[in-house]
């Protein structure tokens, strides 16, 4: 059962420790922040598929009733897909930021923020 | 596995092929652009011929399983008449933007990425609306949410760079959500396949309570890709940041995969488990009485939010971004009042279909306001309403198509938006809710407000520079035509959204097609 509260405490601290990145103002820690809840989730997608078992794919397929001994192999599966899939949205956003810089001379949100039409409309009583 | 049932996939098939090929054909921008608009008709003949299909079977489900593994080891793709249904809207309206991106986009523009991105967009709608598998699911989102986000930065300037940001980070957050709660359910209920999550969830060998939860998460991403409030804030600035005809499918098809989630997995899927604890303000012991208290205030929070700023908006892709948050809560309003309806019962069955049909009328109507937005765009440069004005003088058939755009999601007879509104107010009538009653009204006099204004500022008044693109026009008004053929014959239209929303609440008809047990 160790296991259990260590990987649950773990699991926390990184989305704790993601969503901190999250709320800076700092672009670049912004898409560190979404990449680390990304990986803190296949994190939790592998502690899903239980420690019971040592040995990987081996007879008694089918997760949950699986012999003892046998750790679940689908969910493994599953997060070398998610894997992939966070691999290209992270080089996404980071070209993104790059991009931004490159338009806007800044990755600072706050400046970001400031030159958009809806803070320009606010400040005329214009948008909702 | 018999012939026929490849056509499950055809549309699939049809758009990662043209995708690729587009792909492989850049040094041929012609031959691109014409491979490009004849895989859009190769799409739309395959969704046609997939509900042919779907109509034609004696139970209305096409079971596929990829690669030969059955269910629940496999992943199926599922065709039913639910999936059939939001097939057409994602075929009409995304064949109705390519030819119009063709004629919208410079030439240059479109070579690089746009045509093998729109269609990898396309393979994401398609893919979300057939499978039946959990985490596939999430798979197919993320291909649609891939392609779109280069497609909202596609001008990579100043204002598209920003929207694009603020697009791409809500929806990263989003899609690790998505997965955790996919990751959670699959622990609990020890199974991704759909129908095999119903079984276990119906028959009580999973634990309901910790699905409970987890669905709620769920919930909140198919709230935010639906964009309906408190997750509507990414919607403006997408919206005006992408070209014209993506944003008609962003609005028209995108938001209506959101749509498409939370009917399949709420109304099959997770209603098959009662509730085993009492909640406060949960009246009844379905799931679906937890999740109907929800979506009646994010569809009131939306009618309101979208009417109120949709009236203030200094231009016309502002007007019709704000316009449709406040839409799409009139999509979730009946679903609202159908998830605490008893369940199975005429109500929901009506409820569900009232939210298909006003998907459907929205998906075309805000499809052709964006294009129409897009060709006033391209005709005089801009879609701020101080700068334009006159163009029902300039152009009465573009100015007429607008019209009957306008007039379909205000609701006037005989067009397709009368009956999607009418359902509307018929399913607040049959639950004797006034609530339901008021909120529809309100939003109703604050769409004839918007468009008012729209048509006041840029249709009458000074006629202001104006270059005919006939191709734009001609793809407005053809949309105009079909939404008034819609109106005109709409008994078949209702008929297959009824079929639809049946398919949609008979869970024992899902789980038996697919896994082929007895619910």
């Amino acid at each position: 059962m160790t296991t259990t509260y260590v990987m649950a405490s773990v699991l926390g601290l990184l989305y704790a420790f993601g969503t901190f990145l999250v709320l800076r103002r700092d672009l670049v820690r912004v898409v560190w922040g979404v990449t680390i809840m990304a990986q803190a989730t296949n994190v939790y997608l592998v502690t899903m598929g239980g420690f019971d078992g040592s040995v990987p794919v081996f007879g008694g397929h089918g997760g949950h009733d699986a012999a003892a001994g046998v750790q679940d192999p689908l969910v493994q599966a599953l997060v070398l897909t998610a894997i992939v899939i966070g691999f290209g949205t992270t080089a996404f956003a980071l070209v993104l930021t790059y991009r931004v810089y490159e338009e806007h001379g800044t990755i600072d949100l706050q400046q970001l923020g400031e030159g958009s039409p809806d803070a320009a409309a606010t400040e005329d009583g214009g948008d909702a | 596995m018999a012939a026929p049932d490849h056509v499950v996939v055809a549309p699939l098939l049809a758009a990662l092929a043209t995708a690729i090929a587009t792909l492989l054909l850049r040094p041929l921008p012609r031959a691109q652009r014409a491979v490009s608009v004849l895989g859009g008709v190769a799409y739309a003949v395959g969704v046609a011929v997939l509900y042919r299909g779907v109509v034609a079977d004696p139970d209305g489900y096409l079971v596929y399983a990829l690669s030969n593994w059955e269910a629940p080891f496999g992943i199926v793709v599922v065709a039913d008449p639910l999936s059939a249904f939001m097939l057409v809207i994602a075929a009409v309206v995304g064949l109705a933007a390519l030819v119009f991106s063709v004629g919208y986009l410079d030439p240059a523009d479109q070579t690089l990425a746009y045509h093998p991105l729109f269609h990898l967009m396309l393979v994401g709608v398609t893919g979300a609306f057939l499978t039946g598998d959990l985490f596939n699911l999430f798979v197919w989102f993320e291909v649609m949410l891939m392609a779109s986000y280069v497609l909202v930065v596609f001008y990579s300037g100043p204002e598209h760079t920003r929207a694009a940001l603020h697009y791409a980070v809500l929806n990263l957050i989003g899609s690790a959500v998505m997965l955790l709660a996919v990751g959670g359910i699959y622990a609990v209920t020890g199974t991704l396949n759909m129908a095999d999550i119903t079984a276990r969830l119906a028959s009580g060998a999973a634990d309901p309570v910790p699905v409970l939860g987890l669905s709620a998460v769920l919930f909140s991403v198919f709230a935010l890709k639906a964009g309906i409030v408190p997750f509507q804030f990414w919607v403006p600035a997408a919206y005006r940041a992408a070209p014209a005809p993506v944003t008609a499918v962003l609005a028209g098809v995108v938001k209506k995969v959101g749509i498409y989630a939370v009917i399949r997995l709420y109304f099959t899927v997770f209603a098959a488990a009662t509730l085993p604890v009492s909640l406060p303000f949960v009246a009844g012991e379905s799931f679906l009485a937890f999740f109907g208290p929800v979506m009646f205030a994010m569809a009131v929070g939306s009618i309101i939010f979208g009417g109120v700023a949709a009236v203030n908006q200094p231009d016309l892709d502002g007007l019709l971004a704000y316009s449709s948050i406040g839409q799409i809560g009139f999509i979730v309003l009946p679903l609202a009042v159908a998830a605490t309806a008893p369940d199975g019962g005429e109500l929901m069955v009506l409820g569900v279909a009232a939210a298909l049909v006003y998907s459907l009328n929205h998906g075309l109507a805000k499809g052709l306001l964006f294009l129409g937005a897009g060709a006033a765009r391209r005709a005089t440069g801009t879609t701020q309403f101080d700068d334009l004005g006159g163009l029902s003088e300039r152009d009465p058939v573009f100015a007429g198509s607008f019209f009957l755009g306008a007039l379909a999601l205000i609701g006037i007879p005989p067009l397709s938006g009368f009956f999607g509104k009418f359902l509307v107010f018929d399913v607040g009538v049959r639950a004797g809710s006034t609530t339901v009653l008021g909120v529809a009204l309100v939003g109703a006099i604050f769409t004839i407000a918007y468009f008012s204004r729209a048509w006041n500022r840029a249709f009458w008044g000074e006629p202001v520079d104006y270059e005919r693109e006939p191709l734009l026009v001609a793809v407005v008004a053809v949309l105009a035509v079909g939404l008034l053929a819609l109106g005109v014959g709409f008994d078949p239209v209702f008929r297959a959204a009824e079929a639809a929303a049946e398919a949609a609440v008979n869970r024992s008809g899902y789980v038996d097609a697919v896994l082929e047990v007895e619910l």
